[in-house]
């Protein structure tokens, strides 16, 4: 693996490696996002922008802050690779992640401290540099229990973050707010300032006070350019001139600049310059093209805004002097060949040889590590600290190292990175393992859901507003202001989560990310392909374990095609009208029952729904006002209400014979559950009864009954059985009850022999009512109207959808649906249904394993 | 002027001949036509053609600018989707004269039967006697003149054109109403009818649409999807999804629509695992695809030149309208890349994708949605619409945000409204009529293009022993996971039967008549190589991709398609989203998803020993799950799970 490239797409997706602790990509539901992935220190960016969009920000906070001691800082100035692998990036641009990031930090930062850490291993670690790679493996090593100490030369901790990074982009206070945070969560780090190693302290003396050292020294000093009269007084280095500025310099600079270099610090030191007084011209000089230049897309375009002239494919040979003032000669270049880092060198163009005058060249082209007191243990390689990637170790046992110095410049993000995993190699031999795992960046997950803002697919990225220089450039006014709260969830709701599972389990987020993984993987990458394929090779899950409840959800309607002729659902009329015992008319066949537990407020607004839309009801008593037909619960020897159509007798406890007075006029009906069957229907037909409720539930009589077990289905299976034995299909007519929530469940109860279904808490749901723990809760925020609106809509909504399931399958008449037009999909539902498995030959034994 | 004598010559015979005369622009005399179907079929040349006699079905249908003149009557489908040039039948006709026209002028000096001009987009069909019922039924455009009494439901479910009535108006049809006669719309059917020397001095009555069945009411409010794990797949009845499908549709009272297929777990392809142990981590070979032959034929059964895949996969048809340009030519882009077909879908072809795709499948769908003879003639294969998995029994749905002028014009209806297509053929109300209408299509293309039929799984058994005796070239059978542009959510949830159980259905009934010579293309849920293969040792000749492809090509699977401000700029038509798409890297993708899967193919044939995935059988395979044994009669074996999760090692 490259030590600062971080591919979205490569193996570790296909087959990532096995999971530390704290980490969730064995989740089946859960594959890090490109943003994630791409973040060197896993970043859970995902779940702080769903977070930030519920406006939960100390939520945000702590997915932001768990693997990044300087979020403050990184809000303002990461390099932020997660937006280039942004999937946004490739229509409408990538989502601010890092501009949101600042968002939350701003809101909270100073405030919101995490709990501190104590002490417990007694072994100490000392850390030599107090940039992001040393304090983010301090952090690591005190969260673990060890005492650290850490060793500044500099009078405060930060390294380049303090003295690279001038003020404008990133104020000092900014970086104080992490670093008071980071010392007050671990207040196990003892941080020593002002001490140089090799001057102050030696790097033996460090070995003999603890049990680790670990060495982050960063990339302090500028490389020189190598070209003749780069000595001019001048001639400056950038890292040097940003280091002045940040220690609050301000000197006046000749009028015209020249930065060589197209990295970040040039970038720095250029807007940096264009700030100082005297200074009216600055110009970057760059070897290679615009598509090379390593500065981040940003910083650039923002220099350009503040007037600065980018010079591109040009290469100084020489600093020229001109009595006081000099001149830069360059030649221009062309792109040549790649050479051994895959970049592709610049050549030069003969005869292309041009001075820029100019009163000042600063050199930004590269920085190194030096340290005499490590070399003389023979600890360096050239200007970085000799370092093996996969164990972070030194030539010597007890040194580790990482940051810059080890690995060469890069940002800040993969500092902390590099922290991280030195810190995991240090622990692991204080903890006496020889040969540790590999250290891997935890992609975990907060399990946040989407944002609900209809408009994500349009919002355009919200870019934050650019403040240039300001009215006094030296007193380094902030470049950018942060989003407005409004702006801030505008931006949070266009992010695609990646990371979120689909709502399709045939499309699921593994097997998308697999599908995107193969459209991006070349047919020769054989490796890969031949990961992917085994990934794919695996089985998922069962679908239908043993404990998988029979469900509506699994059955299925057949239909018609060649064999039918096809009804068009849009247009061919379809009968929804029915009616119970011939004398209760509906409209549509539902009616409402189970919802004795409806406050008032809702139970005027079903009456005046049920009336408008056709229905009727069943409860113990009638609702206010309403036209809608009553039939009446009750219990044998409750007398009968007048006002009702009929009387449907209840017995809570289970069936047994009883007197019963069918009323002149009136419907007469029992409810029955399973267990009630076998009695109840013979009892029914001798009693020339005209309806039966069927109650799948856990029993009618009892508030919200549907909420208090799963439905049983079986009892419509086995009603029908009952009365096809006795050939007295025909009458009495069957009303089911329990967990029918839409037309589509309408139409398969009638298939199955019912004539109508009825509902209660889908009815409960649409009056305004909200599941809740305790059961289904009303709140008095509608009118009457509006809850008699939705009920009737719900209802509504049920017609038009077993209307089209009958039509689907060739009927112009829900009442004609039959069995014959459903199949199950699961064995459980086929057993609880009686309705043959969809595909399956009829009487086929399933062959047991051997 | 030339003749041609149908009673020595045959119709097929007959439309070559026409044809040729057509390009030497020669007129043909038509002897004995004895109410012969087809005749004129698929000529594309303005010649006159005289027909002495009754002709029957789809007379002059398929065709562009021929005149023609029958001096007896016609059968059903007279003028069938003619685009310019004209028919005049001086007797009656049929059933559904001028039906699907788009520009010509059918002129009956009788009368005309029922549905006349059912789904015609512009031009004249002129009645001088009395229709039968429904005239105008499901008209987008164009004018529907009679003369004498337009018969019940007038009109019914029209979308756009105009009717006038000179003689009594029997009953209006649904959505239909009466609006005042211009004089101008007069003064130019009297220009029209004194074109064709029609006497006539009356009046008219006019009848348009009354828009009131065009757009929903109610905009629907719309979700980021939730998770699927908190719904179908939570074993909590009133689990999440339940709640929020109440809340909406109190709401809107009316059903839920959304893009994708079914999204609930059923017994699928991931529910059989192969019996042989692949060991996968020891395939290093770099050069597997080459020791495997996986080159597949389709659709030469009859004759027509059959479509050459390089492997046993093909585009699943998506249309333009429900997928941008820009996702459709990354689509063609990708199938040429990969030597495999690609198919139009219902909206019609569009001249850059016939240019990128070598193969190209011509869908024709009940509302002949941009249907046409020139691009039937340019088409590699033509497809038949019957239904799809996603919602079997119901036409395409696009949503007006989607329907632009473009699409509109291509399409050939009136731009902006919710557009849901008919779900019945106008000419295919059975088995029988279905094998004419196969035949005007060979008729058309002069039996060189294969013809296929495109079934959503139901009655499978049933279905396709008919698509088997109607000669079809092949099938594509689509399962319930099949997906698509925009549905009534219980449709794609519940109506069909799984991919899984529709090949073991198709396989059964195919093999109790004989017909296992007919290839099956399974779609429905087809993921990667793996799937292919076991599709194709359950029965199928090949598998058709569909919502893969495009995942491949960018799609992020949030099952919005039917919005129509798709984020990804696939499902849209909107410019400033479709400008988001980006083809050739898109096209690069989709092709290194076909050529992933075209490794994996080879990669497992090679692990089991075989040189072509066409010889795994049946026997290689196991069942997983009691459903999967259940629907496939394949053992039974759970314990391979636990092996190919790497658990156990194999024996």
């Amino acid at each position: 693996m490259s030590t600062n490239v971080i591919t979205v797409y490569d193996i570790n997706r296909v087959r990532p490696p096995k999971a530390p602790a704290r980490d969730d990509v064995q989740d089946p539901h859960f594959v890090p996002a490109p943003c994630q992935v791409a973040c060197p220190v896993g970043t859970d960016a995902p779940s702080y922008i769903g977070y930030i969009w519920e406006e939960k920000f100390a939520e945000a906070f702590e997915a932001i802050t768990a693997t990044n001691p300087f979020s403050s800082i990184c809000g303002r100035v990461c390099d932020a690779p997660c937006e280039p692998a942004c999937r946004r990036t490739e229509s409408d641009g990538p989502l601010a992640i890092r501009n949101l990031k600042r968002y939350v930090m701003d809101k909270l930062g100073n405030d919101h401290h995490l709990a501190p850490v104590k002490v417990t291993r007694k072994e100490t670690v000392g850390i030599i540099g107090a940039g992001p790679a040393g304090l983010t493996a301090a952090q690591d090593l005190a969260e673990a229990g060890f005492e650290v100490h850490v060793y500044e030369m500099m009078d405060k901790p930060g390294g380049m973050m303090v003295w690279g990074i001038p003020g404008f982009r990133l104020p000092p206070d900014i970086i104080a707010e992490d670093m008071k945070r980071l010392f007050k969560h671990c207040p196990g780090i003892h941080l020593h300032c002002g001490v140089t190693l090799g001057k102050d302290v030696t790097l033996d003396e460090l070995k003999q006070r603890h049990a680790a050292v670990l060495v982050t020294i960063g990339s302090w000093w500028g490389k020189p350019m190598g070209i003749p009269g780069e000595t001019s007084k001048n001639v400056i280095d950038g890292v040097g001139f940003l280091r002045r500025i940040n220690a609050g310099e301000r000197p006046t600079l000749p009028e015209k600049v020249i930065v060589v270099g197209g990295g970040d610090v040039a970038m720095d030191a250029c807007r940096a310059a264009l700030r100082m007084p005297g200074v009216k011209d600055v110009k970057v000089v760059y070897r290679r093209g615009p598509k090379e230049i390593p500065a981040r897309k940003e910083e650039l375009h923002q220099a350009i805004l503040e007037n600065i002239e980018i010079i591109y494919n040009t290469q100084p040979v020489e600093v020229i002097d001109k009595n006081g003032a000099i001149a830069l000669r360059c030649v221009e270049t062309r792109m040549g060949q790649p050479g051994p880092d895959g970049r592709r060198k610049p050549e030069t163009v003969p005869g292309s040889e041009r001075d820029i005058d100019c009163g000042m060249v600063i050199m930004a082209v590269g920085q190194k590590a030096e340290s005499a007191e490590l070399d003389t243990h023979g600890l360096m390689a050239g200007d970085r600290v000799k370092t093996d990637w996969s164990s972070m170790r030194t030539e010597d046992p007890k040194v580790f190292a990482a940051g810059d110095g080890a690995f060469g410049g890069s940002t800040i993000v993969m500092a902390m990175m590099h922290g991280h995993r030195a810190a995991h190699y240090v622990k692991s031999f204080l903890d006496g393992i020889a040969e540790p795992l590999p250290y891997r960046t935890p992609y975990r997950t907060r399990r946040v859901p989407a944002a609900q803002d209809i408009n994500w697919e349009v919002f355009p990225r919200r870019d934050q507003a650019f403040n240039g220089l300001g009215a006094n450039p030296s007193a380094f006014p902030e470049i950018e202001t942060t989003y407005n709260d409004v702006t801030a969830k505008e931006e949070a709701a266009r992010c695609y989560r990646c990371d979120a599972e689909t709502g399709s389990s045939d499309y699921s987020v593994k097997t998308r990310e697999d599908i995107f993984v193969m459209a991006r993987t070349p047919v020769t990458d054989i490796r890969t392909q031949a990961a992917i394929l085994e990934k794919r090779l695996k089985p998922k899950a069962n679908p239908f374990p043993e404990n998988h409840h029979a469900s509506f959800d699994d059955l299925v309607l057949l239909p018609a095609n060649l064999s039918r002729l096809v009804i068009d659902p849009y247009r061919d009329a379809c009968n929804t009208a029915t009616d119970i015992a011939g004398s209760v008319k509906l409209e549509i066949p539902v009616i409402a029952a189970g919802i004795d537990g409806l406050p008032a407020e809702a139970r005027a607004g079903l009456g005046q729904a049920l009336a408008t839309v056709g229905s009727a009801y069943l409860t113990r008593e009638p609702l206010p006002h309403s036209k809608a037909p009553w039939l009446q619960l009750l219990e044998p020897g409750d007398t009968p209400n007048p006002g009702a159509v009929g009387q449907v007798y209840v017995q809570p406890k289970g069936f047994h014979a009883f007197k019963i007075a069918k009323q002149p006029g009136m419907v007469t009906g029992l409810v029955a559950r399973s267990e009630d069957l076998e009695k109840a229907i013979p009892f029914a037909l001798e009693h020339d009864l005209d309806v039966m409720l069927l109650d799948g539930s856990s029993g009618i009589a009892v508030e919200w009954p549907e909420l208090k077990s799963y439905p049983d289905f079986g009892v419509l299976r086995d009603a029908m059985r009952i009365v096809r034995r006795m050939n007295r299909e025909e009458d009495i007519d069957f009303v089911y009850f329990g967990g029918v929530r839409s037309g589509t469940d309408v139409a398969k109860l009638i298939g199955l022999g019912a004539k109508a279904g009825a509902i209660g808490l889908t009815v409960a749901m649409a009056l305004g009512g909200e599941m809740s723990p305790s059961g289904i809760a009303f709140f008095g925020d509608r009118t009457e109207a509006e809850r008699a609106d939705g009920a009737a809509s719900i209802i509504n909504a049920m017609s038009a959808e077993a209307s089209i399931m009958a039509r689907c399958t060739g009927k112009t008449d829900v009442r004609n649906i039959e069995p014959e037009d459903l199949r199950s999909i699961t064995l459980a539902s086929s057993k609880a249904f009686g309705i043959p498995l969809a595909g399956q030959k009829r009487g086929t034994v399933i062959e047991a394993a051997e | 002027m030339a003749t041609i004598d149908l009673s020595v010559t045959t119709v097929r015979e007959a439309n070559e001949l026409l044809r040729k005369y057509g390009a030497d622009g020669i007129d043909v005399e038509v002897l004995n036509p004895d109410a012969r179907h087809h005749i004129g079929v698929g000529l594309t040349h303005p010649i006159n053609v005289h027909i002495k006699g009754s002709a029957g079905y789809f007379c002059g249908g398929l065709t562009d600018g021929p005149r023609f003149h029958v001096d007896n009557n016609v059968g059903w489908g007279v003028g069938d989707n003619m685009l310019n040039g004209s028919i005049v039948v001086d007797g009656n006709a049929s059933a559904i004269p001028g039906v699907a026209i788009r520009g010509a002028e059918v002129v009956v000096k009788g009368n005309i039967g029922s549905r006349a001009g059912q789904v015609m987009k512009a031009g004249t069909l002129l009645a001088c006697g009395n229709a039968s019922f429904m005239a105008g039924y499901m008209m987008y455009g164009g004018r529907l003149v009679i003369l004498g009494n337009s018969g019940e439901k007038v009109g019914q479910d029209m979308t756009g054109g105009d009717i006038y009535v000179a003689g009594k108006i029997g009953e209006m049809g649904t959505d239909a109403m009466l609006i005042d006669l211009p004089q101008k719309e007069r003064d130019e059917i009297l220009a029209f009818l004194d074109k064709y020397k029609i006497p006539f001095t009356g009046t008219f009555q006019k009848i348009v649409n009354a828009g009131k069945k065009l757009r929903y009411p109610k905009t629907e409010p719309r979700r980021r999807a939730i998770p699927f794990f908190e719904s179908f797949a939570d074993n909590s009845y009133w689990n999440a999804k339940v709640q929020e499908d109440i809340h909406v549709k109190s709401q809107i009272g009316r059903y839920r629509i959304r893009g994708y297929g079914a999204s609930r777990p059923m017994p699928h392809l991931s529910d059989i695992a192969f019996k042989k142990d692949i060991r996968i981590g020891a395939m290093t070979d770099p050069d597997v695809i080459s020791k495997i032959e996986m080159k597949t034929e389709v659709g030469g059964r009859s004759g027509a030149n059959p479509l050459k895949l390089s492997m046993p996969v093909m585009i699943a048809p998506m249309s333009y309208g429900a997928l941008s340009k820009s996702a459709k030519l990354a689509l063609a882009i990708a199938s040429r890349l990969s030597g495999i077909s690609e198919n139009t879908g219902e909206g019609g072809m569009s001249k850059e994708q016939r240019e990128e795709a070598h193969q190209l499948i011509y869908q024709c769908l009940a509302g002949r949605l941009g249907w046409n003879i020139h691009d039937m003639q340019k088409a590699n294969g033509l497809e038949i619409y019957i239904s799809q998995g996603a919602k079997p029994g119901l036409g395409g749905q696009l949503m007006a945000k989607k329907v632009t002028p473009e699409i509109a014009r291509i399409r050939g209806i009136p731009a902006g409204i919710d557009l849901r297509s008919p779900s019945r053929h106008p000419d295919v109300l059975g088995a029988d009529d279905l094998v004419i209408k196969v035949e005007e299509f060979r008729e058309a293309t002069g039996y060189r293009v294969p013809v296929s039929v495109k079934l959503g799984a139901g009655r499978v058994r049933d279905d396709i022993k008919i698509a088997w005796k109607d000669g079809f070239d092949f099938v594509e059978l689509d399962g319930m996971q099949g997906s698509t542009g925009a549905a009534g959510n219980e449709v794609l949830e519940f109506v069909g039967i799984p991919t899984l159980s529709a090949i073991q259905e198709a396989r059964d009934a195919l093999t109790e008549v004989g017909g296992l010579d007919m290839p099956v293309i399974l779609m429905g849920g087809i993921k990667d190589g793996i799937d292919t293969i076991k599709a194709l040792a359950l029965g199928a000749h090949a598998v058709a991709m569909g919502t893969s492809a495009i995942i491949a090509g960018g799609c992020i699977a949030c099952l919005q398609c039917h919005a129509g401000t798709c984020v990804t700029g696939i499902a849209t038509q909107d410019p400033e989203h479709e400008k988001r798409y980006n083809v050739p890297v898109e096209a690069r993708n989709i092709h290194h998803f076909l050529e992933s899967v075209r490794w994996q193919i080879a990669a497992i044939t090679h692990a089991m020993g075989y040189s072509n995935p066409h010889q795994v059988t049946r026997d290689d395979l196991v069942a997983l799950t009691p459903e999967a044994a259940a629907i496939t009669r394949l053992p039974y074996h759970p314990e391979y799970r636990e092996r190919d999760q790497g658990l156990l090692k194999a024996s």
